[in-house]
């Protein structure tokens, strides 16, 4: 039996990361501005990839900080400012848009159909699930407080617009957005009452209003336990230093409790490092996939 | 000259906090408020940010709208608070511009419209200055401190009275609006290929609505404009004031670089820079004095230890970081002031915590 062993470990460690990986194809990473969004997305584009799936990490108009890239880890950023002018040549007006650049009217046009934008970023990724060979394509989604904006978009445009490519764009990319074998939403949170406070309302509108499967769901930045000792042990100016950290992590429980009695979703703890650049998603990477083995 | 906190509260008509998300920048506006109506001001805080951080904080909670509410507090001023509705500044900004009632609802009941009115992502830039111009004309209040939203395009806002009066002043957008050429099928030979252009990336129908609802617009649109660059011109000038807040996380940093360079190609002041939710010091041990004794202990005595020698850690490398934050803000910016706050164990969930944050705020930096 012993002589087993290491193939079993082995292939129990690919049966534990497979179903989590292949669960969707496009996989948004969403969460307000603090949380440490951007960074969770690069540390799971990293451990996807380590793990032996081929790896897409898009990012919007963002670089992808400390992130080491390969043949099984790409990167491409994606500009929502461009994506107009970039949709308008892959159908062939290459020559138009430009003049329209020129002249101001593409801001005109972006004007009179607000949310255009969000629309053809999204058409992009869709682009990418349809063409290219990734096993998982992560996205590290917008900026803070503009997640639920950019999925609401195709909605809203298809309401505005009526009939037309845009329209038909629009259809495309919602149903791959309540396909949840095509795509999920991971949000991210910290263990804050603030931020679980406002996770759970995106969640509520993703699930309920747009009908967007979710994720589990990323608790990012979590302090260490503190052990409960006698005070008494300690001197006295270090006495408001444990009681500090005793209250902060009160806290921390609360929030967690909060987030755990409203919504059923899996959590994934990752601990607060005092790291930055790769240094960082190697240490996240590793915290993700002892929570996601933790999970099953 | 650098200013104090007190300086800004009584010499300010407006006050914009601008920062990434998470750095507390919705307390610190409340607690500038707060100061403000401690002073003898009436103020009134603004929160364009569509999460209601600001209700939970001063224990509003739900249902805080476009309707100003009333603080209470003990203090010789006052203290308002209001968000930012889309939808209602939009609506009333049509009632107030329209020169007849059947015209205000012609434009309510277009399409168009009430999708563009809903639709958050530009409009509510438009609005934000729409509804700062409203305020600062209340006489009611004598200083409004606004929270902008926690993205990196917060300031966007400041262009977007320029960028409306650009967009009503385009020759397509007066050509659509000029009622005696009756829709644009009968378009001059120039405009022809650029309506065509449009037309096949929004769709006939988009047109036809945006038409519509622009003709049902024709004249207020000056009206809209010059309210636009009033406030405009006035976030320029002296009365109003900047400040940028930050978190000493590298990310927070990061962004808070980004508005400065910001602030400064808007030809804005930065006037002052809050660095908020600074890790605590605690007693005047050390980090290595914290390991030491970690050494010498066994078992959770032990873990205690080690955790406070990282508390330590961590306020020396935030106060490093913030700086050489202001180092690198007042080579851009000379004349700029810093407060600081400590970071509290539970979030900011009370008035009597916006309090206690206005006093850490108004008091001399201390910290290095």
């Amino acid at each position: 039996m012993r002589l087993f062993a290491p193939t079993l470990n082995g292939l129990s460690f690919v049966m534990e990361l497979h179903p989590f990986f292949t669960a969707q194809r496009v996989l948004i990473v969403a969460g307000k501005g603090g949380v440490g969004k951007s960074t969770v997305a690069a540390s799971l584009a990293h451990l996807s990839a380590r793990s032996g799936f081929r790896t897409l990490l898009v990012t919007l108009d963002q670089p992808a900080n400390g992130l080491v890239t390969n043949a099984q880890l790409e990167h491409i950023t994606v500009s929502p400012g461009r994506a107009l002018a970039d949709y308008l040549a892959t159908k062939g007006l290459g020559l138009i848009s430009r003049q329209l650049a020129k002249s101001g009217i593409m801001e005109l046009v972006a004007t009179t159909a607000p949310g255009l934008d969000d629309l053809l970023v999204l058409g992009r990724i869709k682009a990418f699930e349809h063409e290219r060979p990734n096993d998982i394509i992560i996205v590290d989604g917008p900026a803070a407080g503009h997640a639920l904006d950019l999925v609401r978009a195709p909605v809203q445009l298809k309401r505005a617009l009526g009939s037309g490519p845009i329209s038909q764009q629009a259809d495309e990319v919602l149903a791959m957005l309540a396909d949840p074998a095509r795509c999920r939403v991971m949000l991210v949170t910290t263990a804050a009452i603030t931020p679980v406070t406002e996770t759970c309302e995106a969640a509520d509108e993703l699930q309920e209003t747009s009908h967007i499967a979710l994720a589990p769901i990323v608790v990012n930045k979590c302090n260490p336990d503190v052990p409960r000792i006698d005070e008494a042990l300690l001197l006295p100016s270090t006495r408001d230093a444990y009681r500090y950290m005793s209250q902060r992590a009160a806290a921390q429980a609360d929030a967690i409790g909060v987030l755990t009695d409203s919504l059923e979703e899996h959590q994934l703890h990752l601990m607060r490092h005092r790291a930055d650049g790769s240094a960082l998603i190697n240490a996240l990477a590793d915290d993700l996939e002892q929570a996601i083995r933790e999970m099953s | 000259m650098s200013m104090s906190i007190v300086d800004m509260c009584t010499s300010s008509r407006i006050i914009v906090t601008c920062g990434t998300g998470g750095v507390g920048k919705t307390s610190v506006a409340a607690a500038l408020g707060f100061e403000a109506a401690r002073l003898g001001k009436r103020a009134i805080v603004i929160t364009i940010d569509p999460a209601r951080r600001l209700a939970d904080a001063i224990g509003l909670g739900e249902g805080l709208g476009n309707e100003i509410q009333r603080v209470p507090l003990e203090s010789t001023g006052e203290l308002w608070v209001t968000m930012l509705d889309v939808l209602e500044t939009f609506d009333s900004l049509v009632r107030d511009t329209s020169p007849t009632i059947e015209r205000a609802t012609e434009v309510m009941n277009n399409g168009f419209y009430r999708s563009l009115s809903r639709s958050l992502s530009g409009t509510r830039d438009y609005m934000a200055a729409e509804r700062l111009y409203d305020l600062y004309k209340d006489e009611r209040f004598d200083v409004l401190i606004v929270d902008t939203p926690p993205s990196r395009n917060a300031l966007d806002f400041l262009e977007s009275p320029e960028r409306l009066a650009r967009f009503l002043q385009h020759p397509i957008v007066k050509f659509l609006v000029a009622p005696s050429r009756g829709g644009f099928r009968l378009v001059n030979a120039a405009m022809q290929p650029v309506i065509k252009a449009i037309s096949s990336v929004v769709g006939g129908d988009a047109l036809t609505g945006a038409a519509a609802f622009l003709r049902a617009f024709d004249g207020m649109e000056e009206e809209f404009s010059r309210r636009a660059l009033v406030i405009a011109d006035t976030l320029r000038s002296d009365v109003s004031s900047f400040v940028v807040v930050t978190a000493p996380s590298p990310d927070a940093l990061t962004e808070a670089d980004h508005f400065v360079s910001e602030l400064s190609r808007l030809g804005i002041a930065l006037k002052l820079v809050v660095a908020n939710r600074m890790p605590p010091r605690f007693g005047t041990a050390t980090a290595d004095d914290e390991h030491a004794m970690a050494q010498t202990e066994s078992g959770d005595l032990a873990v205690v230890h080690e955790l406070i020698a990282g508390l330590h850690d961590d306020a020396n490398q935030a106060d490093s970081d913030i700086q050489a934050f202001i180092g690198r803000t007042s080579a851009t910016f000379p004349a700029v002031s810093r407060a600081i706050a400590t970071e509290l164990p539970t979030d900011i969930h009370d008035m009597d915590s916006i309090a206690a944050l206005a006093q850490q705020l108004a008091a001399p930096p201390t910290r290095q």
